[in-house]
């Protein structure tokens, strides 16, 4: 019995999850069999045989196009320009937190160098700290493996946010024959990494100016003021 | 003493009638002070949490449970053995489905290089004018016994076959594939690569920007070994010829993101190479199409990323391959023996 096809078979049921490998219906003849490409494991896995049929494919649920991001590539910088620095994409989706107590987590983690950042993950006594652990790390071995990033260290948290996953909605009872509705809440998580030094202020309409730029604003203040109905 | 008694008894509450009792937020994990961030008053809130411990139990049962998807699934799928996969389906309740499935297919390409040659050790070093390079030219395919009889069964399906007009048009074959490489044309790579070999020559291609540039044959191309093989069939044949290279070329890989990667754009390079061509002869649409490369072992390593890399720890089992995983395995002319040119 087609291994492949038990598996997408016991998958099936009525929360589908996406689908990893690449679906084929086409047997491969022993001959027509491709060499075992050495570090091309990536996204699909080594499929020489494969038996499911095409009926069996689950359509890819949840958010899709986050991973995208990594597929753009850029012209070559011309001589003399700065060398853009490399980026990756990575996600985790249908993560049992909910996603208001996760925005927490994402929140403490944006702008961070990536091992300042996994550090401070271990010490945080939420649950969604852990899926954000293991989504950072992932990122920062696909970094080196994929994207010529040559330092794993040299990466800091430029984009970390939080979107709303699937509902489930359960109930409870309440006194007097009246019933409450419970919300198991899924988040999914996305990040981005950056190769490079972070910058010093993550918001930088936020930060405190310094001495030079205050005394700029005030005087633009006070060079901003005008006599009402004067001529 | 007394002022701090007095503070102790003002915490009370009980001396100061228009203070909030709010007992002090505890929490058991650390968060990341912004020294810009805003402080915000600590107000009471609603609190889910019954501390009467009296109806506890009954309190449990209010809540109806409900099954919940295992977004781990998926990954526990392929760690699962078929009695634990049959298992699951049973509990849930689904039928196992055909495993048989009938699709006709055709076959292009063998799976691999049949009795690879033999390249010479010392190959290309000696310059052809000197009197060891001579005698190395020596070595001519008239003498190869079993190369000659492929050949001349090449020949009962292409009367006009010629080693000398075939290696001039495998050259032209080879710089049409890696043009169609650079610029990532798959109709015209599948034409001049056979179904082997693309993925292998593809494979690290795809998210980088390729710059080759053929700058001409330091020796004219050499038909240096040929074999035919029949599949399934005695009719169905397959000739598979390597054509020896020694050419100069420029080869530039930039990253995704627009960085030289590997190569140079301006320093070229000497490259030997032995790549064996592939044509389903039987066929008569067939094509002559690039099938393998011959990497001998007294080749000298390629040339180097430009970034460092962490060498993983060689299992015994392991190919070197592994090791290499940064590099890129297309016809890369890096790291080709520079010639001694000296006569």
């Amino acid at each position: 019995m087609g291994l492949r096809a038990l598996q997408s078979c016991a998958s099936r049921s009525t929360f589908i999850w996406p689908i990893k490998g690449c679906p084929t219906g086409i047997i491969a003849h022993p001959l027509l069999q491709y060499p075992d490409i050495p570090g091309a494991k990536g996204n699909s896995e080594s499929c020489s045989f494969h038996t499911s049929s095409l009926l069996c494919w689950d359509r890819p649920k949840g958010p899709q196009s986050w991973p995208k991001n990594n597929k753009l590539k850029f012209p070559p910088t011309p001589l003399g320009e700065e060398q853009r620095p490399a980026f990756v994409c990575h996600m985790k989706t249908n993560i049992k937190y909910s996603p208001s107590k996760m925005w927490y987590v994402a929140c403490l983690v944006r702008g961070l160098r990536i091992d300042d950042a996994i550090n401070q993950l271990k010490f945080v006594h939420k649950k969604g700290s852990v899926a954000a652990r293991e989504t950072l790390e992932e990122a920062q071995k696909i970094a080196v493996r994929d994207h010529n990033v040559e330092f794993p260290s040299n990466l800091w948290v430029s984009e970390s946010f939080v979107g709303k996953g699937m509902v489930i909605k359960g109930f409870r009872r309440h006194a007097r024959r009246r019933m409450g509705v419970v919300e198991y809440k899924y988040c999914h998580y996305f990040v981005t990494l950056e190769e490079g030094e972070p910058p010093e202020h993550y918001y930088h309409f936020r930060r405190n100016l310094t001495p030079q730029e205050m005394l700029q604003e005030w005087l633009e203040e006070q060079r901003m003021r005008t006599i009402n109905l004067s001529l | 003493m007394t002022a701090r008694l007095a503070s102790r008894i003002s915490l009370l509450s009980l001396s100061s009638p228009g203070s909030v009792c709010t007992a002090p937020l505890r929490r058991n994990y650390y968060v990341y002070k912004d020294p810009v961030y805003k402080h915000m008053p600590q107000s009471f809130n609603f609190k889910r949490k019954n501390y009467i411990d009296k109806f506890r139990r009954d309190r449990r049962h209010k809540i109806i449970k409900v099954e919940l998807p295992d977004p781990d699934e998926r990954a526990k799928l392929d760690a699962m053995t078929p009695d634990e996969m049959r298992a699951k389906m049973k509990e849930k309740g689904i039928q196992p489905t055909r495993p048989w499935q009938e699709k006709p297919f055709f076959i292009s390409s063998t799976a691999g290089t049949f009795e690879a040659y033999v390249p010479p050790e010392g190959d290309g070093k000696l310059s052809a004018a000197s009197r060891a390079g001579a005698k190395q030219k020596l070595q001519f395919l008239e003498k190869k016994g079993k190369s000659m009889i492929a050949i001349r069964k090449i020949r009962q399906f292409d009367e006009d076959f010629d080693t000398k007009d075939f290696a001039e048009k495998a050259q032209e074959i080879y710089i049409e594939a890696h043009k169609a490489l650079a610029d990532f044309n798959k109709v015209r790579l599948h034409q001049t690569v056979t179904e082997r070999a693309y993925p292998v020559v593809t494979h690290q291609a795809r998210s980088k920007t390729i710059r080759w540039q053929f700058l001409g044959s330091l020796e004219p191309p050499q038909v240096v070994h040929a074999r035919c093989t029949d599949v399934l069939n005695k009719e169905n044949v397959f000739a598979q010829v390597t054509v020896r290279f020694h050419t100069k070329q420029t080869l530039a890989v930039y990253d995704r993101f627009g960085r030289l990667q590997h190569g140079s754009e301006v320093v070229a390079r000497d490259v030997l190479e032995y790549v064996v061509f592939e044509n389903h002869i039987a066929n008569s649409y067939g094509l002559w199409r690039i099938h393998d490369k011959i990497i001998p072992d007294w080749m000298p390593p390629r040339q180097p990323i430009l970034k460092t890399y962490r060498v993983e720890e060689t299992v015994e089992e392991a190919s070197s391959a592994d090791k290499e995983s940064k590099e890129v395995e297309l016809a890369s002319k890096a790291g080709n023996q520079p010639i001694a040119a000296t006569a």
